[in-house]
């Protein structure tokens, strides 16, 4: 091939890519520049670098309670992953193991659960939780989360079961361990990876969920981050920098566990289409 | 029938019937959850859409299709449906179609920075909806944000009413956001499509003489047509089921002119208290959502 005309291509191609990581990037670097500025600043100078290193709206964000938000989300999520491996686990490796019609077509009904937005029946699932006495409760949380994450996890972990060599758990079997014994001694230990790319998908939707939070928390020592960066928007109606501070202090951490972790999150996601 | 399976071999081994029991406790918990949480409301919610009813009244009364109509006579509803269907139509031209772009380049046009590219793009992702929502709201600031700084320093003159306040335009700023946020997402489902193209593919096309563009016009694009149909019911989807994004940032306003289904459902339900109204309106947001998700599973089984 012709250096020049590979030269021009491959800048072009580089220029497209660019321009639009610089279209992703720009917010996040404002967001981070504009919670360093003084409030005044941000009027006077919406486009300048903030004046002097000034981390006073840190200090007021995090006194609304941005801390224990974060702490609120980090167990609800933690739960909920654990809740939603264990249980489609369980019933994925169920499935793989039954013989016969029936067990197709729960597998089919479970599938079926996928399509299903939360949005569409959010009245009855919060007149369920009011009626079970649970609104201001984790598991108000924990439990509707992780019943609308298991059609998909049963879907990842049924393939992954499926292809399980079945030698292991003969062996396992004459060894005189129990199917049950068999799944906690034997599947899960092997199935790392598949564990993984659900939790990580399944962490992603948790750790970011809204409406229901929204619904079933109003206690301020349970909200979680959305829901608390809401709140964080009405307590400083126009304490934009703290508001902004709050933004960076609840999107950061993620931001760098994904760029540490990239691989597994990105790989989480791409099987989607598979 | 108990006794006629135990006769045949491997069915009748010992402990066969106590491996059964096991297998179906250990579905219980799934089960559970789903019908107490997916399927039970679902039933609720269709059930409830012939009733009228409020949030705090026991018992309502039965109005057969009175909802349905209702909605179908309610402006609001068919403004709310027409702004999903701009973000569900837009979103699949520019996120799709900008994230099959992307992936493209990072898969076979670049060499050097592909994961740094991957990795910025795909950020915004991993940020709430609710999080991305409130720093748009601050940079599209009439009064504080750089937007309208620098739009003018261009010389040119951003909207009087502000980019979220003008009823005009803020659908599409909603439209704008959502696909900052997510053609990184659809970047990655797709690049994954890429890479599962065999190279020698391309290496026998290269013979023919078909590289660079037409080589993605003719191998590309037909090999990870599965990918790209999983890419669109995905962002379809997405596009009918938007809440945060459209709560945080105008909270269907300016005079409901950024409604859309899940909002409008949301506002029926939850501050107006018209739960049949809001009945009729999640039932078809579920039909939608079924017929696109069975879709969806389809061409997935068949990739």
């Amino acid at each position: 091939m012709d250096t020049r005309r590979f030269g021009a291509t491959s800048l072009v191609l580089y220029g497209i890519a660019g321009l639009w990581s610089l279209i992703v990037l720009i917010p996040i670097v404002y967001m981070l520049m504009a919670s360093l500025k003084r409030r005044n600043e941000m009027f006077l100078a919406p486009l300048d670098l903030p004046s002097e290193f000034n981390l006073s709206s840190f200090e007021r964000a995090w006194g609304v309670g941005v801390g224990t938000f974060m702490v609120n989300s980090l167990l609800v999520t933690f739960l909920t992953v654990v809740v939603i491996v264990a249980v489609s686990g369980m019933a994925a490796y169920s499935l793989s193991r039954m013989q016969g019609g029936w067990p197709r077509f729960i597998y089919l009904l479970i599938v079926a659960g996928f399509a299903i937005p939360l949005q569409a029946v959010l009245v009855p699932v919060f007149q369920i939780m009011s009626g079970a006495g649970l609104l201001n409760s984790r598991l108000a949380l924990v439990l509707p989360y992780a019943a609308y994450g298991i059609p998909f996890t049963v879907i990842l972990f049924y393939a992954f079961f499926l292809d399980f060599p079945k030698e292991l758990e003969e062996a396992a079997t004459l060894d005189g361990c129990s199917r049950f014994q068999t799944f906690i001694r034997i599947i899960l230990p092997l199935s790392g990876p598949a564990i993984a790319s659900a939790a990580i998908f399944q962490a992603v939707f948790i750790w970011n969920e809204f409406i229901l939070a929204l619904l079933t928390l109003t206690r301020p020592n349970l909200k979680t981050l959305p829901v608390g960066l809401m709140e964080l928007r009405g307590e400083f109606s126009s304490d934009w920098p703290a508001v902004l501070a709050g933004l960076t202090l609840a999107t950061l951490p993620l931001l760098l566990i994904f760029v540490l972790a990239q691989k597994y999150f990105v790989r989480s996601l791409a099987g989607l289409g598979k | 029938m108990m006794y006629e399976t135990s006769r045949n071999g491997v069915a009748g081994r010992p402990g066969h019937a106590r491996e059964h029991l096991t297998y179906l406790l250990m579905l219980a918990p799934a089960l559970l959850l789903l019908g107490v949480f997916v399927f039970v409301p679902v039933v609720l919610v269709i059930a409830g859409s012939f009733y009228e009813f409020s949030l705090t009244s026991e018992d309502g009364r039965f109005v057969g299709l009175g909802n349905y109509l209702r909605i179908a006579g309610d402006e609001i509803f068919w403004i709310a449906l027409r702004n999903n269907i701009i973000i569900v139509v837009g979103s699949v031209v520019l996120q799709v179609g900008m994230g099959t772009v992307l992936a493209a380049i990072l898969d076979r046009g670049i060499g050097v920075g592909r994961t740094l590219l991957r990795t910025i793009i795909f950020a915004p992702m991993v940020i709430s909806s609710v999080a991305v929502g409130l720093v748009w709201t601050i940079i599209l600031d009439p009064n504080v944000g750089p937007m309208n700084a620098a739009v003018t320093g261009l010389g040119l003159t951003p909207p009087r009413l502000g980019w979220l306040g003008d009823p005009t335009v803020s659908i599409w700023v909603i439209l704008g956001i959502a696909t900052w946020q997510y053609t990184g997402f659809l970047m990655v489902l797709i690049l994954a499509g890429l890479q599962s193209v065999p190279k020698e593919l391309y290496q026998a096309a290269a013979l023919d003489g078909a590289t660079g563009l037409r080589a993605f016009w003719h191998i590309t694009l037909p090999s990870i047509r599965n990918v790209l149909v999983v890419a669109v019911l995905i962002t379809t989807v997405g596009g009918f089921k938007i809440f945060d994004l459209v709560f945080v940032t105008t909270g269907g306003g300016p005079a409901n002119a950024t409604q859309v289904l899940g909002t409008y459902i949301y506002l029926q339900a939850f501050n107006i208290g018209d739960l049949g109204h809001a009945h009729a309106m999640s039932v078809v947001l579920l039909m939608i959502a079924v017929v696109l998700g069975w879709l969806q599973l389809r061409v997935s089984r068949t990739a």
